[in-house]
């Protein structure tokens, strides 16, 4: 299933979408492998699987130093590649990868969305290429039948974010915050809904909210407005914290299963 | 055609590669700068800052002992007379004024070596604004007496740990934090580097330099130059000596990069370094196979970065300029060779360049040389110590 079958099944079971963000190669590689179909199992709609990068300018401490892990573990984006190969069969749950620019520049943007293709891998956010640098890596993305995801945020003005819509497929990632990846963010559910009401009006594309998310209370309040919550950090600290004891895949499941609403 | 595009593209190189929530600051930046660069009382009072509080024109120097020892003739640009010790200064009166301009209360800044970090502290003060400065721990302890100058000054420093813990880490840091305080927050880049349109904004402030140079040479040689040489890390100094000499074209450019220790282990972006984009530009980068930025060394912690200029970059690919690299221990002759020649002591990043003459004398007997001397090397001495004691001990 791909991230528009995803949404028009959401639909048309009245749900909202729950969107989990996870680090490659943290706390392992090998556990990643158990992680997404932990996550799958849990009943996540979409995984969104970072690559990790040296130097993430808009994460905060705890993506930052599973970023850190994961690069000493030796995830890269040809291990990324070949272990969603290897989980194809198992890995229904439709995946989008976000990264920054720089890794994905290096391993060739068209080899690199050829790969993740076949991979199984379904749409692209990357967080430091805005529309204005994107021509030639939304032409590769068309081509090879990967969904280029978009960001827009609360300080997006009028104009661009029309600009905005008409670059972006998959849905549209809203920022929630001025500001980094993490917990402890101050949301404004009611400038957010608004700001969301206003984009519903000009796109059929799904908006899916992001950043500072990490509880069932505030998902439920982001669905309100929105087509999906996306739980990074929150996930991301939970499996730092709970990695090495035992049962930690079912602690996960648990763990994930209270914190999307009804 | 001017340089950079409406895009920010010097060439190949530069653009805008930031995460979507810096857009509009970045656009209202480029509109301020546009209507700053048109008000006559905005030079004005730049003018009356560059000249009256950090002092220049800065002189000339004919080097004369050296010259005579390396058969060259070689002069040059005291930029380690300004006040506050680099030319870091005069970037940062240029972008504190535009803060005000653009009635932001609050600065942050990224340091290396702290010089930059002092010049934004300073500059703070002078015009009432609050100050943030993101410094890698690192370089907190390399460079104890900035540090301290800038908490002197009212200056918060803020450690970076995260990383290699030095400039690269401490930019990343400050770009998380203009992220986040992006609707009254400043970010005053202290290098040629960064988004579209820093490069360019700094480059403009700097270029005082080469202005004053080229008519300085002109008085006193009444011809230009054949050699212009500056070290570079994000290149700002280098930037500022070449830029109003690009349409000479007989002069020629050499950027001195700090081939620190091994092949393996320097901050020579351009001489080592592939294609990539880093904090915000597509420039030459330090980096792995798989795009991840590698760790960095030099001796200069002001040239410690893993990227450069994008401007550099395109100088480098049009073969405008030549980037050559000069390791740590051939900085440390160069330190001591302008100390015992000349009675000056220069800042560790600047003896790179010196240093890069005792080569360019081989093949160039007789050349007419401006260097840019862009630090004093008081913030060094210290680091300068503990190498000449290793030295001793074999």
């Amino acid at each position: 299933m791909n991230i528009k079958q995803k949404f028009q099944q959401l639909k048309k079971e009245g749900r909202k979408a729950f969107i989990a963000y996870v680090p490659f190669g943290f706390p392992s590689i090998a556990k990643t492998k158990d992680i997404l179909l932990a996550l799958q199992e849990a009943g996540v709609d979409i995984i969104e699987l970072g690559i990790p990068f040296s130097d993430p300018i808009a994460d905060g401490p705890i993506i930052q130093a599973a970023t850190a892990v994961a690069l000493a573990k030796g995830a890269n984006t040809k291990n990324i590649i070949s272990t969603l190969k290897a989980l194809k069969p198992s890995l229904k749950v439709p995946l989008a990868l976000m990264t920054y620019y720089n890794p994905i520049l290096q391993a060739g943007v068209a080899k690199f969305f050829s790969q993740m293709r076949q991979a199984g891998a379904c749409a692209i956010l990357t967080v430091d290429l805005p529309i204005d640098e994107a021509h030639e890596y939304r032409r590769l993305a068309k081509k090879y039948g990967i969904e280029t995801v978009f960001f827009i945020t609360p300080v997006t003005p009028k104009e661009r974010a029309k600009k905005i819509i008409r670059s972006a497929s998959g849905f549209l990632y809203y920022i929630s915050v001025t500001g980094t990846t993490g917990l402890g963010k101050t949301l404004s559910f009611t400038s957010l809904a608004r700001h969301i009401k206003q984009l519903k009006l000009q796109t059929e594309l799904p908006i899916c909210v992001g950043f500072g998310i990490h509880t069932r209370k505030q998902i439920e309040r982001v669905w309100n407005f929105s087509d999906g919550a996306i739980v990074g950090s929150g996930i991301v600290k939970f499996i730092a914290d709970n990695h090495s004891k035992r049962n930690f895949l079912n602690r996960l499941k648990k763990y994930v299963k209270s914190l999307k609403p009804d | 055609m001017a340089l950079p595009n409406n895009h920010g593209y010097f060439g190949n190189f530069g653009g805008s590669f930031i995460p979507e929530t810096l857009y509009s600051c970045l656009e209202e930046l480029k509109k301020a700068y546009a209507r700053a660069k048109k008000d006559k009382s905005f030079k004005t009072n730049l003018d009356y800052y560059l000249k009256e509080y950090a002092a220049r024109p800065t002189r000339l120097y004919f080097a004369k002992h050296l010259s005579a020892y390396l058969g060259l003739k070689v002069y040059l640009k005291r930029e380690d007379l300004l006040h506050t010790g680099a030319h870091k200064i005069n970037n940062s009166l240029g972008q504190a004024l535009l803060a005000k301009y653009m009635g932001k209360k609050r600065i942050i800044a990224e340091t290396g070596a702290g010089q930059h970090g002092v010049s934004a502290a300073t500059v703070a003060r002078l015009f009432g604004l609050s100050c943030d400065v993101y410094m890698g721990e690192e370089d907190m302890a390399r460079q104890r007496m900035n540090v301290f100058r800038m908490k002197i000054l009212g200056a918060k420093v803020i450690p970076v740990l995260s990383g290699s813990k030095t400039l690269k880490d401490a930019c990343s840091e400050a770009i998380r934090e203009w992220v986040t305080s992006v609707r009254d927050t400043y970010y005053l880049i202290g290098s040629t580097f960064g988004p579209h349109p820093y490069p360019m904004i700094v480059r403009d402030f700097q270029s005082v330099i080469g202005k004053e140079a080229r008519a300085q040479i002109i008085q006193k040689e009444k011809k230009l130059p054949d050699f212009l040489v500056a070290c570079v890390g994000g290149g700002s100094n280098a930037m500022g000596l070449f830029y109003n000499f690009f349409k000479d074209e007989k002069v020629k450019f050499i950027g001195v990069e700090a081939g620190g220790l091994s092949r393996n282990l320097n901050s020579a972006s351009i001489s080592y370094g592939d294609i990539g984009v880093l904090h915000g530009a597509k420039t030459y980068v330090l980096q792995d196979k798989f795009g991840q930025v590698k760790g960095t060394h030099s001796i200069a912690a002001g040239l410690d970065y893993p990227g450069v200029g994008p401007e550099h970059s395109f100088y480098n690919d049009s073969k405008r300029g030549r980037y050559v690299t000069v390791k740590d221990s051939e900085a440390l002759e160069g330190f001591k060779m302008l100390s015992e020649l000349e009675g000056i002591i220069p800042a560790l990043e600047s003896a790179h360049a010196i240093y890069y003459l005792k080569k360019l004398a081989k093949k160039n007997k007789g050349a007419l040389v401006i260097l840019c001397l862009s630090g004093r090397g008081d913030k060094d001495l210290e680091i300068v110590q503990s190498y000449l004691d290793a030295e001793k001990r074999g």
